[in-house]
């Protein structure tokens, strides 16, 4: 039965061809809407995450009961051993050390004294290492305005504004003036290799973003670091995966009284974005059940006049004596396997683009030219487990139930009249 | 010789003082005998300070050059990292030296506010004139007895408007004139720093304090311990020493 | 003329069918509208928490200050001009001093920010009236935020310890008399309110302010010497870059929505076309050129979308505007962002945005109504006539 009547949709494309057309570019649709809602919300996490602590961050408990101060006497130690345990059994994140520290910035004149001075908020992350996901995470190259990323130890990169407001060119020596772990003062001089605008004016006052092999030897943090930054390998956070890593992580520690036990938290929780993403979730959540219920609409349409156009075949059929129950079960037969050859097309085609949009991303940097922003004009589509099957709802349900509705004309039909409709 | 002298001519002088114990000297009087004791011409000290953390303790060892009050000299021998950073006090103004960096930097402005070392001290603690009798006015508002020693306890007022201390309360050993405690107190009498001598010793002609708890009151913690391990009094101090070209050295 | 009549009767002629269609893109209409309200809603929300409880109608500066550089603050502050001493008075603006400080909640030092604000002030809205609590030595006002951070409640005491501008410590214990809840970082975090002539008192700075807000609406003087003044839009800079971040998504999702109107359309023109072969022939027989007939199938076709404008305008617009009178409630969330926003979101809707998109998918309609009936172009007559598609 199934064999005859994929034999008839395939050689009567009249029949087929369209009504698949329909599903595939609706399916498509609803695909590619709903990977773009959940990479909407993700541009904003990914920033906060980028720039942030990432997805999950590991911090000592006394540090991240204090993090806004920047508390580097509470920072983690044996950092190299916690990466490596974290490595292994947290492999679906890759883990990153960051210190953060505030200190300040000394230009020296060509005598080396202080030609003048401002205090900066530090950034210190792993630049160098090879393997280190850094570079690709927070992706500094957009943002510079001059000169370069750093090329090697020593060199770091100055927000554009402090650099201007200190007359410092890209190449100029600068002396970075910083407590250490232990509460000394110390010092390292660097090279400005270039200057950056991430457009966020708390950063772009005043930040000094560096490797953190340089940060470790200036603030005697050797093996130390404030926070140990976990970012999922897909690129985009996963809330319930976060959550669960960081229950188990913290398990572990349930029993130790030691106020330096490390301690993972989740991007929700450190960011105290969880309000706002109740709310994004909200808006979005109707904007899908909306999209779903319009596209049902469609699809139930697209079933329903399939059959209408078949209306003389199907008086053919009953004339010839077919029961009315089989035509209609073949009826729905047929919009059952466009439904899901036309959900399957359309899936695959809608992930193809999803994917290839959540891999490149869509560029609106043109829109947002004025726009100094911390997000990136660039925005990614996030293909989901549920982009994978939401499709078939309106894709398979709807088609069939659009074939069950219009095939109910066909009970209503008298055999009667069926041979002067056919003359007509 | 010439100490021995000096041990005759101090005893004379305090002798009277001795005698009179019980009914108490002006306080003003006192303040002068206290800085007669400790705030002398030149002196090298090596000085041990040892820093309590939340977390960590670190002991940092220096040696300082100092000449009367304006000016001093440290250089910092310990802890490794440290060793190699310098420090010089002219009058008001404050320059220290990394190695690390090799960079001579005036500290000034808010950074002045800013710890020693990670120690309950500031630099701006540092700076202030130690000598009190002509910063400080107050009265002797009784007798108590601290590390079985008979103490006159004097409460102070700043006489400058905008001391960091507005009032501060200062118990002094009757006999040698050394500090044994001392209470720093805010505008609105909030105890704020406390200095407490947990060992005095004697370095040739005087009674000083080798061993001194430095501690924020309002925070917790064991506060900075601060301990003299040798001094020399009325050592040669070569000029040049209290120079910034000494600072790269 | 008469293209435009029949190709009205045509689909009103089709019933049910034609209203669905336009249906559908009147969802899409009123989707995208309501979509947009609501993000503008939000925004608009966010602009007005901000003005209501930190921007008022605009701040004048004391020269120096500048909000990124908490070391301004040292210098930044000095006695109220006239001009905006008269302001306060009358209760147009209102002073504010800030002062670094710290305080020692359990035995540790925080360095936080001092403010101080009159507590009879309207300009703002936000209960400074607590801290005219009688029987508190030093009333203080906290956001929950940084009551959380530094486990403080009310009635909590807390020692706060400052620098008088020539240098003296100074220290005292302050009772928290208000915590409260507000989405607002900027007045929230790191911080504590205190009564501001208590505050100029302790800082020693009698009539001193750091900025002067003006209440909203009020006309803004030009900046006495040694101030600036900071328009709204100045102050909301960083708001209204987040908002167009925000429209990208917008524009984005109004393409996905249209397409699927435009899916609609372009299936029953297709279908259409093909049901009514005999139909075209009758006409290209009655004397109709290719593009009369042409034309009226596009007509009709658009025509579905000043259907889709009307039924949308009739279902639409009064649920917008419900939406808009009752807001909705948004799910509680466990901690805030540094963006404010209400408990309930209340969409403001853009009349231009929605006539827009009322526009753009009557162009869009029209162009592919046409698409599907170029075929009839290329329909012969007679086969047409006997209800045969090439």
């Amino acid at each position: 039965m199934i064999r005859f009547l994929c034999l008839g949709l395939w050689r009567d494309r009249s029949r087929s061809l369209f009504p698949l057309l329909t599903v595939v570019i609706g399916v498509m649709l609803t695909v590619v809407m709903f990977s773009w809602i959940k990479g909407f919300t993700e541009n904003f996490l990914g920033t906060s995450a980028r720039l942030g602590s990432g997805h999950v961050a590991v911090m000592s408990r006394a540090y991240a009961g204090e993090r806004d101060q920047l508390p580097n006497d509470l920072a983690l130690t044996g950092v190299q051993g916690l990466l490596e345990r974290l490595h292994r059994d947290f492999p679906s994140f890759a883990w990153t050390p960051r210190i953060r520290f505030a200190g300040l910035l000394d230009v020296p004149d060509e005598k080396g004294e202080t030609r003048a001075q401002g205090p900066v908020g530090g950034l210190a992350v792993d630049l160098f290492s090879p393997g280190s996901p850094e570079p690709a995470i927070l992706d500094l190259e957009p943002t510079l305005v001059g000169g370069a990323l750093p090329a090697g130890r020593g060199e770091v990169l100055l927000a554009h504004e402090l650099a201007s407001r200190l007359g410092l060119a890209p190449g100029a020596s600068v002396t970075l003036i910083a407590g250490t772990m232990f509460g000394g003062m110390a010092t390292a001089n660097l090279t400005v290799a270039g200057t950056f605008r991430f457009g966020a004016p708390a950063m772009d006052r005043g930040m000094i973003l560096m490797d953190v092999a340089d940060a470790r030897a200036v603030l005697d943090m050797d093996d130390a670091a404030g926070e140990i930054a976990g970012f999922f390998h897909s690129g985009f956070y996963d809330r319930r995966a976060a959550e669960a890593a960081a229950a188990r992580f913290n398990a572990r520690f349930a029993s130790s009284q030691d106020p330096f036990a490390p301690r993972m938290d989740t991007l929700i929780t450190l960011s105290g974005m969880g309000q706002f993403l109740g709310y994004m979730d909200t808006i979005l959540g109707a904007i899908v059940a909306v999209f779903l219920a319009t596209m049902f609409i469609v699809l139930w349409n697209t079933g329903l006049m399939g059959n209408i156009r078949r209306y003389g075949e199907i008086g053919v059929r009953l004339a010839m004596g077919e029961t009315k129950g089989r035509v209609y079960r073949s009826l729905i037969g047929e919009a059952a396997i466009i439904g899901l050859a036309g959900s399957l097309i359309g899936t695959v085609l809608g992930l193809a683009l999803a994917f290839y949009v959540q891999a490149h991303g869509l560029d609106f940097g043109n829109i947002m030219k004025n726009a100094s922003l911390l997000m990136t004009t660039r925005f990614h589509t996030h293909v989901t487990a549920a982009a994978y099957v939401i499709g078939f709802i309106p894709g398979l349900a709807a088609t069939v139930l659009g074939a069950a509705t219009a095939g109910r004309a066909i009970y209503k039909r008298q055999t009667s009249r069926l041979l002067k409709e056919l003359e007509a | 010789m010439k100490q021995a002298a000096a041990v005759i001519v101090l005893f004379l002088v305090l002798a009277p003082a001795r005698a009179a114990a019980t009914a108490p000297e002006s306080a003003g009087a006192i303040l002068k005998k206290v800085d007669e004791n400790r705030v002398t011409g030149n002196k090298v000290i090596l000085s041990e300070m040892t820093i309590h953390g939340r977390r960590f303790s670190r002991t940092v060892r220096a040696r300082s050059w100092i000449q009367g009050t304006e000016k001093s000299f440290s250089e910092y021998l310990e802890p490794p990292r440290e060793r190699g950073t310098k420090m010089l006090k002219l009058g008001d103004q404050l320059w220290t030296y990394y190695p690390a960096s090799d960079r001579v930097i005036l500290i000034a402005g808010h950074m002045l506010r800013q710890s020693v070392m990670g120690s309950d001290l500031s630099y701006e603690d540092m700076l202030e004139d130690p000598t009190l009798h002509d910063s400080q006015q107050g009265a002797v508002s009784g007798e108590e007895t601290l590390l079985g020693r008979p103490c006159w306890v004097l409460d102070l007022r700043a006489l400058r408007e905008d001391a960091a201390y507005p009032s501060r309360r200062l118990w002094v050993d009757r006999e040698r004139y050394t500090v044994m405690r001392e209470d720093r107190f805010a505008r609105s009498g909030r105890l704020l720093k406390t200095a407490v001598v947990e060992s005095v010793r004697r370095f040739g002609d005087r009674w000083l304090p080798d061993r001194v708890r430095f501690k924020d009151a309002l925070k917790e913690g064991e506060g900075t311990v601060f301990a003299i391990l040798e001094i020399q009094f009325d050592a040669a101090i070569p000029g040049a020493v209290f120079s910034k070209a000494a600072l790269k050295k | 003329m008469i293209t435009l009549r029949l190709a009205l009767r045509n689909i009103l002629g089709t019933g049910i069918r034609a209203w669905l269609n336009a249906f559908i893109i009147s969802i899409a209409l009123v989707a995208s509208s309501w979509n947009q309200g609501v993000v503008a809603g939000m925004d608009e929300q966010a602009a007005r928490a901000a003005r209501d409880l930190e921007y008022g109608g605009g701040q004048y500066w004391q020269e120096s200050y500048d909000p990124y550089d908490p070391l301004t603050l040292e210098e930044a502050h000095s006695p109220l001009p006239e001009e905006l001493r008269r302001l306060v008075n009358e209760g147009k603006a209102t002073a504010v001093l800030m002062m670094q400080g710290s305080i020692y909640p359990q035995g540790r030092m925080r360095s936080i920010l001092l403010k101080g604000i009159d507590p009879r002030q309207h300009v703002l809205d936000f209960p400074t009236s607590a801290l005219s609590a009688a029987g508190a030595g030093l009333p203080a006002l906290i956001g929950g935020r940084f009551a959380r951070a530094v486990d403080l409640a009310r009635g909590d005491t807390v020692t706060l310890r400052w620098r008088e501008p020539g240098g003296a410590f100074n220290a005292e214990d302050a009772t928290i008399v208000h915590v409260m809840q507000t989405t607002l970082a900027a007045i929230d975090n790191n911080q504590a309110w205190l009564p501001l002539d208590r505050l100029q008192e302790m800082a020693r700075l009698p009539g001193a302010a750091t900025l002067v807000v003006l209440a909203p609406g009020t006309a803004p003087l030009s900046a006495p010497p040694g101030w600036v003044f900071r328009d709204p839009d100045f102050l909301l800079r960083d708001l209204r870059e987040l908002v167009k971040t925000k429209s990208v998504g917008r524009v984005v999702l109004l393409v996905i929505f249209l397409s699927l109107g435009m899916l609609a359309i372009f299936d029953t023109q297709v279908l259409a076309i093909f049901r009514r072969r005999r139909e075209i022939g009758t006409l290209v027989a009655l004397g109709f050129t290719r593009g009369q007939v042409v034309r009226l199938f596009t007509l009709e076709g658009a025509l579905h979308g000043v259907l889709a404008v009307l039924l949308g305008a009739a279902w639409g617009l009064p649920l917008l505007w419900l939406q808009a009178r009752l807001g909705f409630a948004v799910p509680p969330g466990t901690e805030d962002m540094g963006i404010s926003i209400g408990e309930r979101i209340y969409p403001a809707y853009g009349a231009g945005y929605i006539l827009g998109v009322a526009v753009l998918s009557l162009a869009v309609t029209t162009v592919v109504s046409l698409l599907p009936s170029r075929r009839i172009a290329r329909l012969k007559p007679t086969d047409a006539l006997r209800g045969r598609a090439s």
